[in-house]
């Protein structure tokens, strides 16, 4: 925004940079509020207007009275609040304060504020997050979209967990497959109506394969279920999102932290399980294999 | 610190670029841009290796990959070419009743040529 004064009032280089500075507050109140947002032009606007001593003529006095409290109590949490908490009321407080002294329609970030408190006000949401409440049919539903059952809360006298058993599954939750077995743990995608110690069942099971059967889906095997257990909801490693052009001056670091949930699995269902005693010969239990081709998808 | 932690991130790297702030900041910016695309490349690697894999599963069978995902195709079996890979090393028992359901449902080109196996004496 600084940049834009300067080209405006380009032929006014000799004034002194305050006097430009606040003629374009005189003018154009909308600014202020764009330009405020950013704390490091805020730095500077400071320096600016209080550095230059010889003005002859006193200081013009601020129209907008927004600039002197930004001045004043220049605390924006949304740079320095670390819990989410916070940023989301303290958000909200300060669109209130924008709201009231700010008498013109010509910001739109503004106007899309406004709109968004009216609509949130009845539900006790905050203006900028987009916190959807989900009625239980509304879970059931995405949740067997992407493949999976919330069953309940895992008891404390439950067997769920089992000796390995040979046999295995492919699973699909959302878009990514995997091929399961007893006992295994698998990170997906953060998983959102399930909490720790939930149990869950993996409904689309797209093959299952055991020591004497191979179950093939088309796409997928009707009356196949993978049990599991949500282990923990966790964020991935950070990964370090860096930008540059060289020789143009440009660099950009982020960081990024993925969210994910682990599940381990304990049981599946739908194929045969046989047991192979160690007493039969191992040509014969390879020889047993069938093939079962299931009649429709 | 932001000289710390681009020496943290230049631990490995060689010669200066691993102990000097102006050396090794020009390393690791280009390590991080690298990682960068390196991480949209992996996504086209992994599949490449995959398909290998799969192309090898099925030619031990007297299948070619192109032959066998288009059989998969027409029986509408929806399994990715990474369980795909995964099957065709740990659980050929599977994967051959995969590789026959494809054959049966699209017999392939009468030209393809299998290589004959060497007899080793």
């Amino acid at each position: 925004m600084i940049f834009r004064m300067k080209d405006r009032f380009g032929l006014l280089t000799m004034h002194t940079p305050i006097r430009r500075c606040l003629q374009a507050l005189n003018r154009e109140p909308q600014p202020t509020l764009s330009l405020f947002k950013d704390p490091s032009s805020l730095r500077s606007f400071s320096v600016a207007a209080f550095s230059n001593h010889n003005i002859s003529s006193p200081l013009p006095i601020f129209t907008n009275s927004k600039p002197a409290s930004a001045f004043g109590k220049w605390h924006d949490p949304r740079y320095f609040s670390t819990s989410k908490q916070d940023d989301h009321t303290k958000k909200a407080d300060i669109h209130e304060e924008i709201e009231d002294e700010d008498d013109s329609d010509d910001n739109y970030d503004d106007e899309d504020e406004e709109d968004y408190e009216d609509d949130d006000d009845d539900e006790c949401v905050s203006v900028s997050s987009s916190k959807k409440v989900y009625t239980a049919e509304e879970k059931e539903a995405e949740a067997t979209a992407i493949g999976y059952k919330v069953v309940g809360p895992l008891q404390k006298d439950d067997q769920v967990f089992k000796p390995y058993e040979p046999a295995f599954a492919v699973v699909q939750i959302g878009s990514h497959q995997f091929k399961v077995s007893n006992g295994d743990s698998i990170f997906t995608e953060r998983l959102k109506f399930c909490e720790v110690n939930d149990k869950l069942i993996l409904n689309k099971v797209l093959l299952l394969g055991s020591a004497s059967q191979t179950i093939i889906g088309r796409p997928i095997v009707p009356d196949a279920a993978v049990h599991a257990v949500v282990e923990e909801h966790a964020l991935d490693a950070k990964v370090i999102i860096f930008k540059k052009k060289r020789r143009k001056n440009y660099r950009r670091t982020k960081g990024h932290r993925q969210e994910l949930t682990k599940l381990r699995i304990t049981d599946i269902e739908g194929v045969e399980k046989p047991q192979i005693e160690l007493a039969e010969k191992p040509s014969e239990s390879a020889k047993k294999e069938q093939e079962k081709v299931p009649l429709s998808a | 610190m932001n000289k710390k932690k681009v020496l943290e991130l230049a631990k490995g790297f060689r010669g200066r670029s691993k102990n000097c702030i102006r050396i090794a900041r020009e390393r690791v910016e280009k390590a991080l841009q690298y990682s960068y695309r390196d991480r949209r490349n992996k996504k086209r690697d992994m599949r490449s290796l995959w398909i290998q894999r799969i192309n090898a599963g099925t030619r031990v069978h007297g299948v070619n990959y192109g032959n066998f995902m288009h059989g998969l195709l027409k029986e509408n079996i929806q399994l990715n070419r990474k369980v795909l890979s995964e099957i065709s090393m740990h659980e050929p028992y599977s994967f051959k009743s995969l590789v026959d359901i494809s054959r049966n449902a699209f017999p392939g080109n009468k030209n393809v040529v299998v290589p004959p196996r060497k007899v080793t004496f």
